[in-house]
């Protein structure tokens, strides 16, 4: 049903931005690379293309007269969700273009901030593609020539968001939001558990807190438990024959 | 969706000048050789590089800009303030110690700027993911905000619930160290975007909100209006001091006794004495006014015509001298200045009858050149348009009718006519209190003391204590 396809389509441009807006926090600083630039352009070209498809969808939803007042209750919904989106999409490129040419990356000596992040973007990015892993291509002059493409396509949102604004009639004052205050605690899916984990680090003392369930420990502790049940069935054989010896 | 003002203005929003130079030194601490010195934070497990002790940062600071160190604390601590440096063991606390505690750069994207203010949006958004992080467990004035939030921007809150969750599984992504990292950054920026209740915003510069001159280029056009402003402030008239505190030192003398306040009214003060004399007799119109009123007809011709009964004792002049028109041309247009928008134009029409259209009643006599102006101003009548006439003929009057009205019988009588009040009799009982100066005045003292000390030095002079006394 359009409803359905409308939903996955504005999750997936939710998750573009998402990501989008966490590989732009990593411009500048010292996980700054040819890759991440490179990751930029990729997640920004998919972005665009969801908001079109979710555009034209949606208008097409909501230009036809005869749908009923719920589904025309919902479609203006997700059409509020859609601009918001958007309008975190535009305001994110727009930065990145800002940060991008403040700090380019083919200069004799590189000022970028030392912030502390070291890793690399690609999973994130990767989840934002939707691919296994990522296939880097670029040339080597991508920080400068991306910017100028950049520049077209910011001029394409904002374009796009003016005719949003000016064509479709949507009151977004007037929608509701199906939410209430506190309901991303519910339905606590895996959003909750690693990061649980990592409370109260830059808090008073860095204290940290494992939990479980991050790749990287979860194997570890795997391990732990299963020399725990070797060491303890060693013993219990051990005892066994010291018993029986006696 | 927000309205977007930021749609055609926003894009050219600057940067406050001093956040650019902020950045400017920042970049400059990230140079490989010269820049600052890096250590480790260690945490339980995890290392996280690039931390810098208050320490090494004022030891940079002196280094670099070679300033001292009162002046590298104060730089470091405005670096730590505006968001640019945080602290990494208490971060609440934005100060800069000079010690061991660490502290580390904040990325670019979490500069602070007036270019790309802090939204609402991003605000909720960065509430929910706290929210869901901590289970629950906001800080007092968190969740006050957020409930706020809530209500102000309903309508896209599933997208703020959609956009948290989808932002903390893309964090996930990223190692450790990063998340740890991320999350420090987040808290610091928005420690500083929206600072805790009772903590300064130094966002907010109310009223001494800095110039953002950046807009104003240097050019040759600049310059060319720089230039013109001064000359014409240099062809204004200006009046030395010495002139016109000598006109200031005589508009006093003249008005000495006419002050109440330097003077003491006549008969007596009416705050004091709960006697109203002096109101009745000053009146608008009485039969008989006051003598020193009628003195003051005698100043300026303003002074005349500001004064009802001045005016009607002129107009009785005037009339006798056959030029009465003159001052009822006068009184009707200061009325149309002075009056009702809605009858301008009627009352425009009957000056225009009675006084300047040609063969009428009462016709005033106004050069050409004015005249015709005028009549050019009445196809459009607004309120001013019959200054220059008025003006004309006041000039007319005070220059021939009025210095004539000064040394006519019909002021000298009238002068001889009006009353000095007698001061209110001191009443029997001794230790009433006097009524004209009872209450005494500061001038008053002075103007004692300085003759008094004036007769003193005239020393030997018979008649002091008696002068003295008779000048209070």
């Amino acid at each position: 049903m359009g409803k359905d396809e409308c939903k996955t389509m504005l999750d997936a441009l939710n998750k573009v931005t998402a990501c989008y807006r966490h590989l732009v926090i990593a411009l500048g600083s010292t996980s700054d690379s040819q890759n991440l630039r490179e990751e930029l352009k990729r997640t920004r070209k998919k972005a665009q293309e969801l908001a079109v498809a979710n555009r034209t969808k949606l208008t097409s939803l909501l230009k036809d007269k005869s749908i009923s007042k719920e589904d025309r209750a919902e479609y203006e919904r997700l059409w509020v969700l859609f601009s918001s989106s958007m309008e975190l999409l535009e305001v994110d490129m727009k930065r990145s273009l800002e940060i991008g040419q403040d700090f380019p990356l083919k200069v004799p000596t590189r000022h970028l901030i030392q912030t502390g992040m070291t890793g690399s973007t690609t999973t994130v990015a990767a989840r934002a593609m939707s691919v296994q892993n990522m296939k880097y291509e670029a040339d080597s002059n991508i920080d400068t020539a991306d910017l100028r493409d950049l520049q077209c396509e910011i001029s394409q949102v904002s374009q796009m968001m003016e005719e949003m604004e000016m064509k479709v009639q949507v009151a977004p004052w007037a929608v509701e939001a199906k939410q209430e205050a506190g309901a991303e605690l519910k339905s606590n899916m895996s959003v909750g558990n690693s990061s649980v984990g990592v409370i109260s680090i830059c808090e008073e003392e860095p204290k940290e807190e494992e939990g479980g369930g991050s790749r990287d420990s979860g194997f570890a502790s795997i391990c732990a438990v299963v020399i725990f049940l070797v060491i303890v069935t060693v013993a219990v054989v051990l005892g066994y024959l010291v018993i029986n010896m006696s | 969706m927000t309205i977007n003002t930021l749609a055609k203005g926003g894009w050219h929003r600057e940067q406050m000048s001093c956040f650019r130079k902020m950045e400017k030194v920042i970049v400059a601490m990230q140079d490989p050789d010269m820049g600052m010195k890096m250590r480790n934070q260690r945490l339980l497990i995890t290392v996280i590089p690039h931390a810098m002790t208050g320490h090494d940062i004022i030891a940079w600071l002196i280094h670099s800009y070679s300033i001292c160190e009162e002046e590298a604390l104060h730089l470091s601590g405005l670096l730590v303030r505006y968001g640019y440096i945080y602290p990494l063991k208490e971060p609440r606390s934005l100060v800069l110690r000079p010690d061991e505690s660490p502290y580390r750069f904040q990325t670019p994207y979490f500069w602070t700027s007036t270019r790309w203010p802090a939204s609402e949006l991003d605000y909720a958004i960065y509430l929910a993911k706290k929210n869901i992080r901590k289970q629950g467990e906001l800080m007092e004035y968190e969740k006050t905000r957020y409930s706020l939030l809530h209500k102000r921007i309903n309508h896209t809150w599933d997208f703020v619930v959609m956009q948290a969750r989808e932002q903390l599984r893309a964090s996930k992504q990223r190692r450790k160290a990063d998340r740890i990292v991320l999350e420090c950054q987040e808290q610091a920026y928005w420690l500083i975007n929206r600072p805790p209740p009772g903590a300064h915003s130094v966002l907010d510069m109310g009223l001494e909100r800095p110039n953002t001159s950046a807009g104003v280029t240097l050019n040759s056009e600049h310059y060319k209006s720089e230039i013109e402003t001064s000359r014409r402030a240099l062809g204004r008239n200006r009046v030395k001091s010495s002139i016109c505190l000598e006109s200031f030192v005589k508009y006093s003398e003249q008005y000495q006794n006419h002050d109440p306040i330097m003077q003491g009214s006549l008969p007596s003060n009416p705050w004091i004495s709960d006697d109203t004399a002096y109101w009745t007799m000053n009146s608008e119109m009485v039969p008989i006014p006051t003598r020193l009123r009628v003195e003051r007809w005698s100043f300026s011709f303003m002074e005349l015509l500001n004064d009802g009964m001045g005016r009607r004792e002129f107009m009785t002049y005037l009339e006798k001298e056959f030029s009465a028109e003159n001052l009822c041309f006068w009184q009707a247009c200061e009325d149309i200045k002075h009056g009702e928008s809605s009858r301008i134009i009627e009352k425009v029409e009957m000056i225009y009858k009675n006084f300047l259209a040609p063969g009428a009643a009462r016709w005033v006599n106004i050069d050409s050149k004015t005249m015709d102006k005028t009549l050019e101003g009445i196809r459009n009548p607004h309120r001013f348009v019959m200054d220059d006439a008025q003006m004309h003929i006041y000039f007319l009057m005070k220059k021939d009718s009025y210095p004539r009205y000064l040394k006519s019988d019909l002021y000298k009588n009238m002068l001889a006519k009006a009353i000095v009040p007698q001061e209110t009799k001191k009443s029997v009982f001794p230790f009433v209190r006097r009524q004209r100066h009872s209450n005494p005045s500061p001038a008053q003292a002075v103007a004692q003391a300085t003759e008094e000390d004036g007769h003193a030095k005239g020393a030997g002079q018979a008649g002091t204590n008696s002068a003295a006394g008779s000048n209070v």
